[in-house]
């Protein structure tokens, strides 16, 4: 009796401390008044609909957008290959490249940030707009050479091979082979990439410049200026965004395989 | 007649490991030829360089007078099917078995797709999904998918070990018809003597990357060269003789309770019919079965025995 309560206590205290903010950002959201705040003084959808008429926000959505949609392609384009001659092939190595490219996940996203700056833009005079690109790129390829070798490796070889034998030539057996088998794994890992540019704050914080701002950095200085629920509203869209493609994905893939 | 397959002086090696050495093997068109050999022995190494798999580290490869040994196995003309099938997932056993074909632009595509699946049986799978099929299906189809290319050779990797003992009864019967119809080259590859012995009409005996013995199945079952093959074949008993050489008998040809020899009975199991019984004596190990019907020996017990002389046969190597 005891440890069952005890059970139902631990869920329900992690339940309220995984879902309560979620919730709190959508009652705030909803609020007819004018300051952040919770509990919310009325209802309305006013500040649901402010968050579509405020300029930067469109702007800044749209960069956000195409930097995750456009850097997480990149990484898959230059990932995919990658993941493929790791695992099939014995490139001396391999173990040592892996180490790298997941460096971004492990080095604090200040540190690269302030790196990418420091050694990258400012000394090569390169601009704000690609760098932030490239870095983002940086910033997911490290999931999609996982997320996709994890699935590489549970293709078999002779696959492979028995396409060459009825014709095929290597890239043939590679694209009607094993790109069809690790779709899912290409999906999934597009999908964390996305998840994890969108969100992406401490390196675009370094990157972001007069005109450029990723939405995430966009909010934050909204929020310098403004106090109101547009943000809470802004949140609420977004984790609304995040729950559908993650959602999907587990509909139609089983993302929950992959990662 | 001239040889269909030729390996003429291949050595095949991954890296510093070297899996087989000097080989030389002419294959007659359409016949079954069975490599035969523990594992290690070079057997499937071999058939990949067959296939074109492995680039041979010297020596040349040749397919009905064509010199293949830089060939890519796309070019080749030969058929492989695979001891894990291999299989395409994401297609159905009728895109499977188009695969080579369409990429071929091979014209009555549906009309050569569907005689493959009867070959083997199978037309009434053509709309599943590979994974809903049992494994013995799934051999069948990868058999369909190399036999509508027309290959001019096809090699099998252990076709039959994957498939339970009924199964495999009726996939060598498939496999024997298929190559009297079709009168295809086959080349497949086995650990298993009786697989080989029922099957092929030449046996191809491997032993650490090299050719142990190459004879039909009668040659190698009745005159082994060596202790090596004569324990592949069966014989148990193998004893060396003065000069080098060695003589060899089966279980069955052991008389025990009588003779010149004495021995002390190590182990004794029962096998229906019989008892199969092994002993120490001072001239080696022995092995004899002797019919369950008759009186059992107790391990420990020490028992006359005799191998005679005219059920021996004589081995030109001892090892």
């Amino acid at each position: 009796m005891n440890s069952r309560f005890s059970t139902w206590l631990i869920l329900g205290l992690t339940l309220t401390f995984l879902i309560g903010p979620f919730l709190i950002i959508i009652a705030a959201a909803l609020s007819a008044g004018n300051n952040l705040a919770f509990p919310p003084q009325g209802f309305s959808f006013k500040w649901v609909i402010k968050v579509f008429q405020i300029e930067s926000f469109r702007m800044s959505f749209g960069v956000s957008m195409f930097l995750a949609i456009g850097g997480t392609f990149l990484a898959l384009v230059l990932g995919v290959p990658a993941a493929y001659a790791m695992t099939r092939f014995k490139v001396p190595g391999a173990e040592g490249v892996k180490l790298i490219v997941s460096s971004p996940i492990i080095v604090p996203g200040i540190i690269v940030g302030l790196a990418l700056l420091r050694y990258f833009v400012i000394p090569l005079g390169v601009g704000i707009g690609p760098a932030l690109f490239l870095a983002h790129t940086a910033l997911v390829l490290p999931y999609a050479v996982r997320v996709v070798s994890a699935s590489m490796e549970n293709l078999r070889v002779d696959m492979e091979e028995a396409a060459l034998l009825l014709g095929c030539t290597r890239f043939g057996a590679f694209r009607r082979i094993v790109l069809p088998n690790i779709r899912g794994g290409i999906l999934a890992a597009f999908i964390l990439g996305f998840v994890t540019s969108f969100n992406q704050v401490p390196v675009s914080l370094f990157l972001s410049g007069p005109g450029l701002r990723t939405l995430p950095i966009d909010m934050i200085a909204y929020m310098e200026i403004n106090y109101d629920p547009s943000v809470a509203a802004l949140s609420a869209l977004l984790a609304f965004m995040s729950i559908g493609i993650v959602f999907t994905a587990e509909r139609f893939i089983g993302l929950s395989r992959y990662v | 007649m001239s040889d269909y397959v030729s390996l003429k002086n291949l050595t095949l090696a991954y890296g510093k490991t070297v899996a087989v050495e000097g080989l030389n093997l002419g294959v007659r068109k359409g016949e079954l030829i069975a490599l035969l050999g523990p594992s290690g022995c070079g057997k499937t190494t071999t058939m990949r360089a067959i296939a074109g798999l492995l680039t041979p580290r010297s020596g040349r490869i040749s397919i009905d007078g064509r010199d293949v040994t830089r060939v890519p196995p796309s070019r080749r003309e030969v058929g492989l099917v695979f001891q894990s099938y291999a299989l395409f997932p994401h297609l159905s056993v009728y895109e499977n078995v188009a695969f080579g074909l369409r990429l071929r632009r091979e014209p009555d595509l549906d009309a050569k797709v569907m005689a493959g699946l009867e070959t083997v049986g199978l037309t009434e799978f053509a709309k599943r999904q590979v994974p809903d099929l049992s494994g013995g299906q799934q051999q069948r189809v990868s058999l369909a998918r190399s036999l509508v290319m027309k290959p001019k050779v096809l090699l099998l990797d252990e076709p039959l070990s994957n498939l339970d003992a009924r199964l495999r009864l009726e996939m060598r019967t498939e496999l024997q018809r298929v190559q009297k119809d079709t009168g295809i080259t086959m080349v497949f590859v086995t650990h298993d003597q009786s697989e080989a012995l029922a099957l092929a009409d030449r046996i191809v005996l491997m032993r650490d990357g090299r050719i142990e013995q190459l004879g039909t199945p009668e040659e190698i079952y009745n005159a082994p060269v060596s202790g090596f093959a004569a324990d592949f074949m069966g014989f148990e008993t193998i004893l060396p003789k003065e000069n080098g050489g060695g003589q060899a008998w089966r279980p069955g040809a052991v008389i025990l309770g009588t003779g010149p020899h004495s021995g002390v009975i190590r182990g004794v199991s029962f096998a229906g019919e019989l008892r199969e019984y092994v002993l120490d004596s001072q001239i080696g190990v022995v092995k004899a079965d002797v019919p369950a019907s008759r009186d059992r020996f107790e391990i420990g017990q020490s028992v006359a025995f005799d191998l005679p002389q005219a059920s021996a046969v004589s081995l030109a190597r001892f090892d």
